[in-house]
Parts: structure tokens; sequence; C-alpha cells
């Protein structure tokens, strides 16, 4: 297995504690460019830009933070920040603000005021929050926010707004569905299905996972949006949950399994239907499956994996599955089984990788470790020119110049000696040595 | 700092179970790498060839008659002079059995015909050395046997002020310590305990041959060959002890423009572990009287290791620098201008995650590019050049040779191609042995 080591990082002072959903990558501020998103157990939420070790803000949030994330959950055209405790306060923050007045004048914001400080919305829904999600779960082409919770329950909501182009302010989150599982759920995705339409994913215990049916989009919807289409428990819970249970040697059938969906194969036809998805568990199974349930490949480690991202890290449009243990061991796998591997030098209390613009003023693919003495590390140069080890040779054989001019050279092609000679010879004056 | 010109990428990296230290890696044949961990471990780097992938492997090779209490101290290997066949590796460590520590060195050879570059069965026959001293560096180099023949032989510096020599007897078909006096006399009454050792074969069958010393104290001396006998020899007291001597030529074009000539001196490399690095320049001529420092080369601790080598495929080599602090340091150097002398200015750094012990460039991947192999405290990382951008130059250079032979063709239509490809290895040959006079 091939193994590597990652130098360029930079380092951030996170003091905190946090849950292993709390942190995420996105752009917060709309500039196109993406920043990190960290919650802690106290309630501060920290967004980092760039390679400045210190937070870009801080805001204070009722309640233990226990996800955050980024997306257009009003369905607005802008990214909002959402942070969301484990009591129930979800908290919406519009951090565009924030940049027009730090961009205005830097010295002046130590005197930011109370009022800019404070959440845009807050709204308390059903406490216990584990992970969220911002996607378009139903097809619609609007973002709704999913949430799981540590009481196997897993709800979405929409945002409404009571007309159209009012403030962000004066919505709400609505409750669309309930759902109840068996297992817990430590992840939440969204993966295109067979008929290229979103499903909703969600991981359960034992290398498994559940769909779970969006049946507002059948009934829908002759109500204005005032009132949620779907009642909960109107109906069995069980109907709208399919599960899945993958095929394999399972050890624990309890043990804790995440998963992500819309893994990027690269070409775009392709992508739009039969979703990729990839799931690990803790005692270390890794698989990529596909929405038809077809396993392409499954991968054992002996390591506690704890954490599955995606990322592109060669720069060909497909991505990556990258997962990550407790004790720092973290693997990239191609779609073809290719492993390489990388070790962090510390245990890991929680993970992510992602787009992130830290040097360079660009975004570039990084990998985020938060460690257990008060540091976020930031992996800025992770990117590849290939997954597997290869030599010049198969490089310079791709090209039919190489093997033209040879022959003109007189050099037998056939005889990986005499080229291995030649190209020395062209490179290297005292090759002879 | 430039540091879009670090043309690698780091292919691998293989972790040890314990550390290693300066003398811990060499190369051992044409693509693999030995390398030797504290805790008595040896294990062996290449790049192994499966179902038309190449991927990196690092197995350990098991050493007989290395006990487990052992700890390895030096390794070191070469290929025996032609035209005797096969792989000889050395290994130096002390064994502490608690009450005395006992050093050895341990010599590695098969004799089995269709084995002598087998590596497992090399493992496998072991001569067995008790030392009186504790062994540092392990050096191979080419000497003049009494036949007229030309031989590899090992020279192990030690504690007790002095440098060993062990020299294969062919009758009894095993290495036997033999008096360093008689083929290397620049090498009796040293000043101090030689941490590094390095030796240059130059025209006319002379050697220069450069130690470096635990009191700082470092020893040039310009030696003929043939009969053994020091021509000129000099010395510099530095101020903290040396971690590493090289010698290397270095061919620049001198001041006069584009149709300047082109020059090769012969240069001395010092690395000591508070002081800057320090080039001196045509030894050979000026000894120890000319020298430039590398400068910032003292900013990262001690320098541990160095290598001279052409990164660039320029045809003029570049200094390399590892330092405990973890940089590697690459200098490259800026021919005189006028009323100025040259200067080896640092052309980039690399960041590692644990401090640098020793480089060795060589080609591992079988396809004529080289790899630096950079051992580092923690394992063996491998650096690659970027593929790509090597690829293209490659291409560029075969057309350039192909529009050449066609053009001289065609003035020449008389001659065969043959003759002329026969052609291009001569002047080559040629160019290279008029240059350094």
């Amino acid at each position: 297995m091939r193994s590597l080591n990652y130098v360029q990082r930079v380092s951030l002072d996170f003091a905190g504690t946090l849950f292993p959903h709390a942190i995420c990558l996105g752009d917060a501020d709309n500039d196109s460019l993406n920043e990190l998103v960290v919650g802690d157990t106290k309630g501060k939420l920290f967004v980092y830009k760039n390679d400045d070790s210190k937070p870009w803000v801080t805001r204070t949030c009722v309640g233990m933070l226990t996800c955050v994330a980024v997306g257009d959950v009003c369905n607005k055209g802008k990214n909002f920040v959402v942070a969301v405790g484990a009591e129930g306060w979800f908290h919406l923050f519009d951090l565009t603000a924030a940049a027009a007045s730090k961009s205005d004048s830097s010295s002046q914001h130590e005197f930011m005021s109370f009022e800019d400080q404070k959440p845009l919305f807050t709204q308390h829904i059903p406490a216990n929050t584990k992970v969220i999600l911002i996607s378009d779960i139903d097809g619609d082409g609007r973002s709704e926010l999913v949430v799981g919770y540590t009481d196997r329950v897993v709800r979405a909501f929409r945002w409404e707004e009571p007309s159209e182009g009012s403030e962000p302010g004066s919505g709400q989150l609505v409750l669309l569905k309930k759902w109840l599982l068996e297992g817990q759920v430590d992840s939440l995705s969204v993966n295109p299905g067979p008929e290229g339409l979103p499903e909703l994913m969600v991981s359960q215990p034992g290398c498994g996972y559940a769909i779970l049916l969006c049946s507002w989009t059948q009934q829908d919807s002759s109500s204005s949006g005032e009132e949620a289409p779907a009642t909960p428990g109107s109906e069995g819970p069980s109907r709208d949950v399919v599960l899945h249970v993958t095929t394999g040697r399972i050890h624990n059938k309890n043990v804790s399994t995440h998963l992500i969906g819309s893994i990027s194969k690269g070409s775009k036809e392709e992508s739009s239907k039969c979703g990729l998805f990839a799931l690990c568990t803790l005692d270390g199974t890794l698989k990529l499956m596909d929405s038809s349930e077809q396993l392409l490949w499954s991968v054992q480690v002996d390591h506690q994996l704890f954490a599955l991202q995606k990322l592109d890290v060669t720069g060909d449009g497909r991505e990556e599955v990258v997962a990550c243990a407790w004790d720092g061991q973290t693997y990239i796998i191609d779609h073809n089984r290719t492993v390489v591997r990388f070790q962090f030098d510390e245990n890991v209390n929680a993970f992510c990788a992602g787009q992130y613009t830290c040097k360079e003023g660009k975004n570039s693919p990084c990998l985020v470790y938060v460690s257990f003495n008060h540091k976020i590390y930031i992996y800025w140069k992770v990117e590849l020119e290939r997954m597997e080890s290869t030599n010049m040779l198969r490089v310079l054989e791709e090209n039919p110049d190489f093997k033209s001019h040879l022959k003109v050279l007189g050099v037998d092609t056939e005889d990986p000696a005499a080229v291995r000679a030649a190209v020395a010879n062209v490179l290297y004056k005292d090759s002879q040595t | 700092m430039l540091r879009e010109s670090y043309p690698f990428v780091e292919d691998s990296f293989s972790r040890f179970p314990s550390q290693s230290n300066i003398y811990g890696l060499c190369q051992a044949g044409e693509q693999e790498l030995l390398a030797a961990t504290l805790k008595g471990k040896v294990v062996c780097f290449r790049y192994q060839e499966l179902q038309h992938k190449i991927r990196p492997v690092a197995k350990e090779v098991q050493f007989t008659y290395i006990p487990v209490d052992a700890e390895i101290v030096s390794i070191d290997a070469f290929n025996k002079s032609p035209p005797k066949r096969g792989l000889v590796v050395g290994i130096t460590f002390v064994k502490d059995s608690g009450d005395k520590a006992t050093p050895f060195l341990n010599i590695y050879c098969d004799y089995e015909p269709g084995s002598e570059f087998n590596l497992e069965s090399i493992a496998q026959s072991c001569l067995n050395l008790e030392l009186q001293f504790t062994p540092f560096h392990l050096y191979h180099t080419e000497v003049q046997s009494d036949d007229g023949g030309r031989e590899t032989v090992f020279l192990l510096s030690g504690h007790d002020q002095r440098i060993h020599l062990y020299k294969e007897n062919a009758s009894l078909h095993q290495f036997e310590e033999q008096p360093v006096e008689r083929l290397f006399p620049e090498l009796q009454q040293l000043p101090s305990n030689v941490l590094w050792l390095d030796m240059l074969s130059i025209d006319g069958g002379q050697r220069l041959s450069a130690f470096g010393c635990q009191n700082g104290c470092v020893g040039l001396a310009q030696v003929n060959q043939t009969e053994p006998e020091v021509l000129q020899s000099w010395m510099f007291q530095f101020d903290s002890p040396i971690s590493s001597v090289l010698l290397f030529p270095l061919s620049y074009q001198t001041e006069s423009g584009e149709n300047g000539v082109e020059m090769v001196g012969y240069n001395l490399l010092v690395t000591s572990s508070i002081e800057m690095a320090v080039v001196y320049r045509d030894v050979q001529e000026r000894g120890l009287s000319h020298s430039v420092c590398l400068s910032e080369s003292d900013q990262w601790d001690a320098v541990l290791c160095a290598l001279v080598i052409d990164l660039d495929f320029d045809g003029q080599k570049e200094v390399l620098l590892g330092t405990y602090g973890q940089e590697l340091l690459c200098y490259k150097f800026q021919p005189a201008g006028r009323g100025r002398d040259g200067q080896f200015k640092l052309q980039w750094r690399r960041s590692f995650k644990s401090p640098l012990l020793s480089i060795i460039y060589l080609d591992l991947t079988g396809d004529g590019l080289r790899e630096l192999a950079v051992l580092t405290l923690k394992g063996l990382h491998i650096l690659q050049h970027t593929l790509p951008r090597t690829a293209d130059l490659v291409l560029e250079r075969l057309s350039l040779k192909v529009s050449a032979l066609t053009a001289g063709s065609e003035l020449d239509s008389a001659k065969e191609q043959d003759t002329e490809e026969k052609d291009a290895p001569a002047r080559k040959g040629g160019c290279t042995a008029q240059t350094p006079t």
C-alpha cells in the first residue's frame, strides 16, 4: 500500500472541544472562496479564513453546538452558516455582512456591536441533534434542512417565508417529515438514485444504510405551504424507511457506520444517474457502492475509521474517498481501489476534507484535523499527480513521438535497458557513472 | 523564496520501527536501497513491478549474525569491481549485552555462482569480525590492486583515531583487515576520530581524499594512486565536529560571456554541526585557501547530510543539504560576474516532518530518471521528479538529437546512419575527457 507524507500545513488555534460533526468547509461569506467553520461545546462558533491562526469571526450560540453547516438553507441564492446545539437551538448567521464590515476597516471590528454578533435568526427545534445536512432531498431544486438525532430520529425541515422577497429573518423552519430508524444515524447524505432523482440516505450500524422516502412529493401540494404537508406519525414511519444491509463479513452488527454519497465520477452524464456512495465502519470496513446496490470495492483495514469524506486529490474530476481513523491514519482511495495512506501524527478529535482557501488565494483540496491539544491542522497541499506510483517511461510512452525519436536514434524500443540508458543519457551528463 | 522551483513530488514514505542515523542508508545494486535502523533491523527498499504497475516495497532483510540486542551503527554496500562479480554489504553494530558493549563488523557476500546479487542469500553468508574500537563511518572506494586490476575495499573509521582497511583476500574468499598505510598513506596519524570520509578519482591516476573529524579538523590530500604517495596535503580546523565532507567536480562558464570556455574544478564541501557549510573551490590548485560559504545553511540547526547532483538537468550540479532542523536546502552555483566571485545561492527549501539524516540520488523506478531518497528520523521518503515536466524535457532533447542527426546525415549522406550513431556517444565521451584541464 502506497503511503506518503504531507508536510505543508498550517495550524489554527482552537482552545475548545467539539463534536465530530461540528466542523465543515464552505463558502460562509459568499466570496466564492471556502472558509472553515467550527463550533465548540460551549456554544462558540468560529470561522477561519486563509492561513490565519486566529478565527476570522467568532459568534456566540446557545447551548452545546453539535453540528454546523454552510449552505443556501433559505433558498435565497446565497450561503448562510447554520449552527445547531444539542438542546435544539437552531442558529442562522449571515456572514456576508461581516465580510463587508471587515473590509471597511480592520481596526473597527473590536467595536462591533452586539447586534452584529447576534444570529440572524434562531428557532427551537426538537433537542438531541447529532448531524445536519443542507441539500435538496426531494428533487424540487430547493434546499431542505435534514437533522439527525441521537434518539434514532431524522427530521426534515423546509425554510418557509410568508411572502417572496421578504427579510430572511421573517421566515421559519417548518417540519416536513419525521422518520424513525432502528439504529443510530451517524451520517446523512444525498445520492442520485437509479432514476437520477436524489435519495436521502442515512447510515445504519453494521455497515448498513437506509433510504428515507420523501412522501410529501407524492401527496403534494394543494396547501400553500403554511402547514407541513406530511403529518408525522399519521402513517407508519417504517413504510418510508427502506433499510439496506450490505453483504460481506460484518464482525459486529452494531458497529458505528458512516456514509457519504454523490461521489463524483468525473463525467457529467455518468454521474447524473446511479450515484456512487461510500460506507465505512469503526472496525475498519470501507465500501464503495452505487445506488443500484452494486459493490465496486471493499477494503478492510485495521484502524478505527470514524470519519468519511470525499475529495478530488488528483484533479481529474473524480472524487476519491477519504477515511480517517482516531489514531490519525488516513486512507485516500480512488474508484479503482488504489490506496494512498497518510499518517497524521496525533490522535484526531474531528476530521474533514474538502476545498479550502488557505494560501495562494484559491480553493485547493485540504485535509483538516482537529487535535486534542488545542490546534486544528490544515494540510493545504494534498494534491497528487496520480494515485499510483509510476515511472517516467509510462508517461513518455503515451506520446508517440517518444518511440519514433528513439527509432531514429537507433535505440531498440523493445529493450527496456536500452530505453532506460537513452533517457538517462539525455538527462544526465555523467550517466555512465 | 522560490518554492516553485522545487522539482519533486513525494512518491512514497516508509515508516521505520526505530530511528536510524547518518550512516544508515546505502545503495545496494542498481535499483535498491538498504536502510539500517537502530534496533538491528535492515530494510530493503525497491520498486516492484507487478501486473504492469510499479509499487514501492519496503521489506525487512534478515541478515544473519546480528543479535537481537545489537544496535546498528553504519551500513554500506558495493558491487565488486570487474572482473569480479557480486554485491558486498557491510554492517557495523554494537552488541550491548549489559556488562560490556562489543562492536562488530559483519561483511556479507555470496560466492555461489548465480546468487552473487541475490540479497536474500547474501544476507545468509556472513563474515563476523569483532572490532577493538567503536565504529563510525563505513565507506568503500576503489583501489589499484597489486596485479594492476581494480578492487573495491571497505574503509571504516573508529573512535581509536584510526581508519581501518578491509580488503578481500582472493585466495581465502573472504575479507580481512589489512594495514591502511600501504594503500592509503594519507590516512595515517589522524588528528582525531574521523566522522566522515570521501574520495574521488581524478585524472592522471590520482585521487583526492578528504576526511572530517570529531574535533573539527578537515584533512585533504592529493595522492598518486599507482604507487600510493601523498603529493600534497592540507589541513583546516573548524570549531565544531564535521558532519560530512564531499568532493565534487563543478563545471561552469568563465567570465567571457557566451563563447566562454567551460571550466571544471574540483571542490570540497564541508558541513559542520554549528557553522555554515563551506565549499572550498579548486582544491587541486588552491588547496583549502579559497572558500565560499553557503549562506543561511546554519539557520536550520546542524547540517547532517549533503549531496551534490544535477537536479535540473542543465549539466551543472547543485548542492543539497539536509538539516536536523527538518529542512532540505538546494544551492546552485552562480558563476563569477565582473570582479565578483562565484557564489552558491539558495534555490529552494522544503520542510520534512523529522530531521534529515541521509540523502541518495538513484534510479529506483528503472526509467533512467533518478529519484531522491531521503532518510529521516522516522523513515524513508522517495521524492520523484515531476514527471510531466521531465518527460517534456526528454522529448524536447530527443527531438533536438533527431534533428541534429538528420541535419548531419543530409550534409554527409555518404556516411551510413549506423556510423553516425556510433559517433554520437564517442563525441560525448571526448567532450567529457577534455573538460577537466
